[in-house]
């Protein structure tokens, strides 16, 4: 454990140093300022367009931390080498992927605590309030991030960066159609083979729609304790699944 | 002398490039130990396999057979990598980290000391590698010598009983080797085994008390420095005055010694000296990993 919070802390403090995530967080800003403008062109809905708006920008930034930066946690550490030294010391593979993944995500959750702060000062401002719902709804991000985390440091732990992001990026888009793709081949419209392929893939890649409640802010609706509960459990399912299929990938690896 | 910290037996390893592609032969077989308390260098040409087994001694890479005992037990635990210190082949380390940042993620990774015990190791560290006045500064900005030096002490901040340098002088200037080769006494001095890879034959040799050498993936020495030296005779070198000139002349075997002596006499010359002449270890060296016909000394 002690290990796993060593390296978690050294990734944290790796990527606040590095300007890339900077620049990922002045996109997120501009998304947000985006969002007040295109907010005003409605006379009526402002602040819900706004809020609708800023969520997203959480949202995509989140899901671009998890990608890309996500997709060089393993694969720099391979490239400069710092992983022979860490693996000498008395850290098993397993530690060392829970710990890169958890500094990863303690980046993605500080990240997005200053953007909501953003989007909460802006909705507020609009007139709408601040309740349980909003938090619901950055608690659904968070999930949603950690599962891509999760997915792309499984193709990070045995293939190259570029070819992650592809992957990742994949999956990401993938769970979030499965709903759609789930009722499209269930219709008589389709082949037999897409619904082969969709059925494949609705039972294989996580549901990534599970933890959109985005919405309930927008217009005060409240998420059912029940639902918030089983996708939790369903997220920590995933996580664990694709955690230890990760460790099995990257248990013997020859770092040549 | 105590079990050996590190014993390795008949240790294989072939790499294969791709898919479908040809297996490579890395290790063939290798077995040897290193003793407590050892300088032992391990040479070997390019491409011999010293970092494939310094990578399997870690389980960086794993082999295709063969067995390796660390400290007398079998597989490589958390407890034998506490006892371990370890400087790979052209480190880059995190960049992002200062000097002192760096050695204190190394030192909690590997010990269990309290926080102020382990900061004043830190700091007597930094004084032993000659890095204090660099300690608040990124690694980012540090030269390859400082680098080096600074890699040396993450293998050193948990106070190990055995290190494993690979190439740790490669690219320093001479000051800069000459301070590692003071590093790697002085920690032996205290106890620690040091087994080191290295191409500068002349460190190794003023350096080690035992040798590995490899050649293309098989052992083809191991044993005393020494032992090697006084392996392959090179005969003597006599020095010798006649008639007022100043004259030299090798002998290779006793008889031709005795016979130039002999000859020297009967001429009336005075015999001024005769020198054994010692194979250094570049030569013996050579011998051993480049000429085809020498497959084991």
């Amino acid at each position: 454990m002690k290990s796993i919070v060593i390296i978690a802390t050294n990734t944290f403090r790796e990527i606040i140093r590095d300007r890339i995530l900077y620049g990922i967080v002045v996109f997120a800003l501009l998304l947000i300022g985006v969002s007040v403008a295109l907010g005003s062109l409605s006379f009526a809905e402002q602040a819900r367009i706004s809020a609708n708006f800023g969520f997203t920008g959480i949202q995509i930034s989140a899901s671009i931390l998890a990608i890309f930066i996500g997709s060089t946690l393993v694969a720099r550490e391979i490239e400069k080498q710092t992983i022979l030294t860490l693996l000498a010391r008395p850290v098993t593979r397993s530690q060392f992927l829970v710990g890169k993944f958890f500094g990863l995500v303690l980046v993605i959750v500080t990240v997005m605590a200053g953007l909501a702060v953003v989007v909460a000062a802006l909705v507020t401002t609009l007139g709408l309030s601040i309740g349980l719902p909003f938090f619901v709804a950055l608690y659904g991000i968070v999930l949603e991030a950690l599962l891509l985390i999760a997915v792309t440091l499984l193709f990070g732990s045995f293939s190259r960066p570029a070819m992650t992001v592809i992957f990742a990026t994949s999956i990401f888009l993938i769970g979030h159609w499965i709903g759609s793709l789930d009722a499209i081949s269930k219709t008589k419209l389709v082949s037999d083979s897409f619904k082969s392929v969709s059925r494949i893939l609705v039972n294989v890649v996580p549901d990534f729609e599970r933890f959109n409640w985005r919405s309930a802010p927008i217009y005060d609706t409240p998420v059912p304790a029940i639902e918030i509960l089983n996708s939790s459990l369903y997220a920590v399912g995933w996580l664990v699944f694709l955690l230890a299929l990760t460790s099995m990938v990257f248990r013997r690896r020859d770092f040549v | 002398m105590g079990r050996p910290v590190l014993q390795i037996e008949n240790l294989k390893k072939t790499y294969r490039k791709g898919w479908g592609s040809k297996p490579v032969p890395a290790l063939k077989g290798v077995s040897f130990e290193i003793k407590p308390g050892t300088i032992t260098g391990f040479l070997g040409a390019n491409g011999a396999g010293k970092t494939s087994t310094i990578k399997c001694i870690f389980e960086l890479s794993f082999p295709d057979s063969g067995e390796i005992s660390y400290f007398g037990e079998k597989g490589l635990s958390s407890s034998a990598k506490k006892r371990i210190g370890f400087l790979p082949e052209r480190p880059y380390f995190y960049e992002h980290l200062t000097g002192r940042e760096f050695l204190r993620f190394y030192g909690q990774l590997s010990t269990s000391l309290k926080r102020s015990d382990l900061e004043a190791r830190i700091e007597k560290l930094l004084v032993r590698v000659g890095l204090s006045h660099a300690a608040s500064r990124p690694l980012r900005g540090y030269s390859k010598g400082m680098l080096q030096r600074i890699g040396i002490a993450q293998a050193l901040v948990h106070e190990p009983e055995f290190i494993i340098l690979d190439e740790p002088m490669t690219g320093l200037d001479p000051d800069g080797r000459l301070e590692v080769r003071e590093i790697i006494l002085e920690t032996a001095a205290r106890g620690t085994a040091v087994f080191f890879s290295s191409h500068l034959l002349p460190d190794a040799e003023q350096l080690c008390s035992h040798l590995v050498i490899l050649k293309k993936g098989e052992l083809v020495y191991r044993g005393e420095t020494k032992e090697l030296l006084g392996k392959v005779e090179r005969g003597f070198r006599v020095v010798w005055s006649e008639a007022g000139v100043q004259q030299t002349r090798d002998a290779v075997t006793s008889a031709e010694l005795q016979a130039l002596i002999d000859s020297v006499r009967a001429k009336r010359g005075d015999v001024l000296e005769v020198k054994p002449l010692r194979l250094t270890l570049e030569e013996a060296f050579a011998k051993i990993a480049f000429d085809p016909k020498a497959e084991r000394i």
